[in-house]
């Protein structure tokens, strides 16, 4: 026997606590819209441009003002000059500049008489994007640098234009980049980070709804209600909540699908749909914990340990697999997991249902969370024997 | 009877604030967890998520339709590298891409049918790589792998070429690679990501810790009515700055403590570089805990209730790891950004502690970052004591905030009084 009349009640009386206490629509709308905000113009450029890269010219010749300038020519770099490689490294240790390119001194005669200078570079990998981008650049430099010499001398030999290209590049290879052809960083981040964001506020918003109600020793009157009946009590706190986060969520898939264009190779309904499973499976974890420890402050803190932890464990930076084997089995226990990995079948693959319908599965299973605490947590509101604080 | 002159007094103002403060932090469990558990647990956990680092041998699958001598070295030179491993060779590209669709492989390496005989024709030969950019690591080894090996083949075939039209070995190989070139990544030498992440992400921990935990405490004193940030009795209004630094010493002497265990401990524990020298870290850690204490001071002042600052500023700590600039570069940082990352300490601290401990550049290699404390630690001072007069005000005139709030609500057509029955009903309070 469902009562409406008390959902009704409960609902009524959860919007009259929104209204007085702002800190609701603080928590989860402008938490949202600050991170949408933030993580849309933050990457806004998509790659950095201009990375300044320490150029140490010790040769001074036209051959190696030419590779500075192609250097220098690149979207990606841009050329500081240097006169001692001391100064340079200095400047790289304190991350002024992303890389060193050492020229060595002599490097155009010894092209000239075939003795192979070597040129050397350094880069700081410890910023990460910058220096994977620096390495990748400079490398492609020299490698063009050297392809230009082997030129000149197939030409002075008197081997045709269209001979050459095929003497000096054998083979090529023809990259594809599935799901993000501008290998575009903000794209990659930001589809993840917001919906991690939006889990972060589902979780702590739900647990402080729920434990304030025993921190303000409210929770028997909410029981009284809602016709003595937590779940109904949970049922109306959950459509006004739940309304709340499918809203942000679908703000959030527009938003990045359609107004900002995020590619996407699959249907926007299907992530939309993979949205609303994240908001329910995050709503469930967050009854789950407070159900746990009926402590606000403890189950605040376990609530953002684990959301913050979320964005780790989602495995969208480093690969799941890569981590230690005895704590790969955790990430499970993630809803962003299931969200990153449905994401990934639909948004990059567009597989449709047969790629993610597990992910969607997993989801739905964290529904079936709050079934082990209910009982807990109801005598918890009854007997308001825990903590308050 | 000698009165007590101004040093003295101050003196022991200050002992009084700083015991006080003290005696709050150890007896909140909640604070104690935060300070103590978190600030202890996280690092750990961070390390061991990211200990290995690196990731090796992405499954890709191969189509090879050229099926020729260069297409099978390329192939076998592929799952040499320490980036990817031939996990399939399909048939088809039909077949790879239900297995890259599946998730079971990251990349695809095509050689289109022609591949050989383009070789042979002294053609550029292409070959097509498919990579899956659900994360960039696979991206990258992709790329990585892919490049490397074309490029040590290119060589080979250019050698073998040259060699048969009857030259040199010795003259072919200058010819082919007439610059060769030396790389060196010096600091992190695969592009781990734990050493990256990890330099980065220990001083946010210290901050985003203390901050937290300073607000709880905070926000239980504006629960309970009373004002943390109240001067000292029989001062009145005077001694602004013995409240802010009497308090702000209790969390700088436990921060000191953990800091030092979270820059000197953790990274031995996990082997993180540690080539910057322990004074070096610790007159870091003196300018950075000095700045988080005075940050924290004075964004508290914000937080009204207990819990407040979990729903309120949790998303801050991500916000603030990007703000450091460790991964998307401060270079490319919109202005806008630019000047709000100099809000926080971390932007300063993190690059310090990068710069000092993970590169090893010495205390001059963070001189920027110093200058950019130094100027917080000013500027925070005088905020944390504008924020205790704020705060002394408010409680001197506590009356006519809380009628200015009812006469609000009164006008926006709030009745509190019925919200209040609806929400708590009769009995409670």
């Amino acid at each position: 026997m469902i009562r409406w009349k008390n959902i009704l009640a409960v609902i009524n009386r959860e919007l009259r606590i929104i209204r007085n206490r702002p800190i609701y629509l603080l928590g989860s709308v402008l938490t949202i819209a600050f991170s949408a905000v933030f993580f849309l113009t933050f990457f806004k450029s998509g790659l950095p441009e201009d990375l300044p890269v320490a150029v140490v010219d010790l040769d001074n010749s036209s051959l190696s003002r030419e590779l500075t300038r192609q250097i220098d020519a690149t979207q990606l770099s841009k050329v500081v000059k240097y006169n001692t490689f001391e100064e340079a490294r200095a400047d790289m240790q304190s991350g002024k500049v992303t890389g060193i390119c050492l020229i060595p001194e002599g490097m155009f005669a010894d092209v000239q008489s075939s003795r192979r200078p070597v040129i050397t570079y350094y880069i700081n990998g410890l910023y990460f994007v910058g220096g994977a981008l620096t390495y990748k650049n400079i490398t492609y430099m020299i490698n063009l640098a050297g392809g230009a010499v082997q030129r000149e001398v197939l030409r002075a030999k008197g081997v045709s234009e269209d001979a050459i290209m095929g003497l000096i590049q054998p083979i090529n290879i023809d990259f594809h980049q599935i799901g993000n052809v501008y290998t575009n960083y903000g794209y990659y981040l930001t589809n993840v980070l917001l919906p991690g964001v939006l889990e972060m506020a589902v979780i702590i918003i739900l647990i402080y709804s729920l434990g304030a109600e025993l921190k303000y020793g409210t929770s028997r009157h909410l029981l009284k209600t809602a016709g003595d009946s937590l779940q109904t009590a949970l049922a109306g706190k959950l459509v006004v909540y739940t309304l709340l986060f499918f809203s942000l969520g679908l703000i959030i898939v527009l938003l990045l699908y359609d107004w900002m264009k995020f590619p996407i190779n699959g249907s926007i309904w299907y992530i939309a749909l993979d949205m609303m499973l994240l908001v329910l499976a995050s709503e469930s974890v967050a009854i789950f914990i407070i159900g746990l420890l009926p402590v606000p402050r403890l189950a605040l803190s376990i609530g953002a340990l684990y959301s913050i932890l979320a964005l780790s464990f989602s495995g969208f930076t480093l690969p799941i697999e890569a981590m230690p084997p005895y704590i790969q089995g955790l990430a499970e226990a993630f809803p962003l997991r299931h969200y990153f990995l449905f994401y990934s079948r639909e948004v990059v693959m567009g597989t449709g249902f047969a790629g993610w319908w597990r992910e969607a599965v997993h989801l739905l299973l964290f529904l079936f969370l709050p079934v082990f605490v209910l009982m807990r947590l109801k005598k918890a509101y009854i007997l308001q024997n825990f903590p308050k604080n | 009877m000698k009165k007590d002159n101004y040093i003295s007094l101050w003196f022991k103002d200050f002992w009084r604030m700083l015991g006080h403060e003290l005696k709050l932090i150890f007896s909140d469990s909640g604070v104690m967890i935060i300070f103590f558990l978190a600030g202890l647990a996280y690092p750990l956990l961070y390390n061991v998520l990211y200990l290995n680092g690196n990731v090796n041998d992405t499954p890709v699958a191969v189509v090879d339709e050229a099926a020729c001598a260069e297409s099978r070295r390329f192939i076998r030179e592929i799952d040499a590298t320490r980036e990817c491993a031939v996990a399939f060779r399909c048939v088809n590209m039909d077949e790879a891409e239900r297995l890259m669709k599946e998730g079971k492989v990251r990349g695809i390496f095509y050689f289109p049918a022609d591949f050989g005989e383009r070789i042979a024709r002294k053609e550029t030969a292409i070959l097509s790589v498919y990579a899956d950019m659900s994360s960039f690591l696979y991206y990258k080894n992709a790329l990585t792998s892919g490049n490397m090996v074309m490029l040590q083949e290119m060589r080979n075939i250019q050698i073998e070429r040259y060699t048969a039209g009857g030259m040199p070995v010795a003259q072919a190989e200058q010819l082919v690679q007439a610059i060769p070139y030396e790389e060196n990544n010096p600091y992190n030498r695969t592009f781990s990501y734990q050493y990256f992440l990890i330099s980065a992400i220990l001083l946010v921990i210290i901050q985003q810790t203390l901050f937290y935990g300073m607000s709880l405490l905070v926000g239980t004193a504006r629960e309970e009515n009373r004002s943390l940030s109240s001067l000292p009795s029989g001062l009145r209004g005077n001694g602004v700055g013995r409240a802010v630094i009497g308090r702000g010493a209790a969390y700088w002497l436990i921060y000191m403590a953990i800091g030092l265990y979270i820059a000197c401990i953790v990274p031995a524990l996990f082997g993180i570089p540690q080539r910057g020298e322990f004074f070096e870290i610790l007159v870091l850690l003196l300018f950075f805990v000095t700045d988080c204490v005075l940050f924290s001071l004075s964004w508290s002042i914000l937080i009204t209730r207990r819990e407040s600052v979990f729903l309120l500023f949790l998303v801050v700590s991500p916000v603030c790891l990007f703000l450091t600039g460790f991964s998307w570069p401060t270079t490319s940082f919109p202005t806008f950004w630019k000047w709000f990352s100099y809000i926080f300490p971390t932007t300063f601290g993190c690059q310090g502690f990068i710069n000092i401990n993970t590169a090893g550049g010495g205390l001059e290699s963070a001189r920027v970052q110093f200058t950019g404390m130094t100027v917080q630690i000013v500027v925070y001072y005088f905020l944390a004591c504008a924020g205790v007069y704020i705060e002394n005000w408010m409680v001197r005139h506590r009356e006519r905030i809380a009628g200015a709030k009812r006469e609000l609500a009164l006008r926006a057509g709030v009745d509190l009084e019925e919200d209040r029955r609806i929400i708590a009903g009769e009995q409670a309070q």
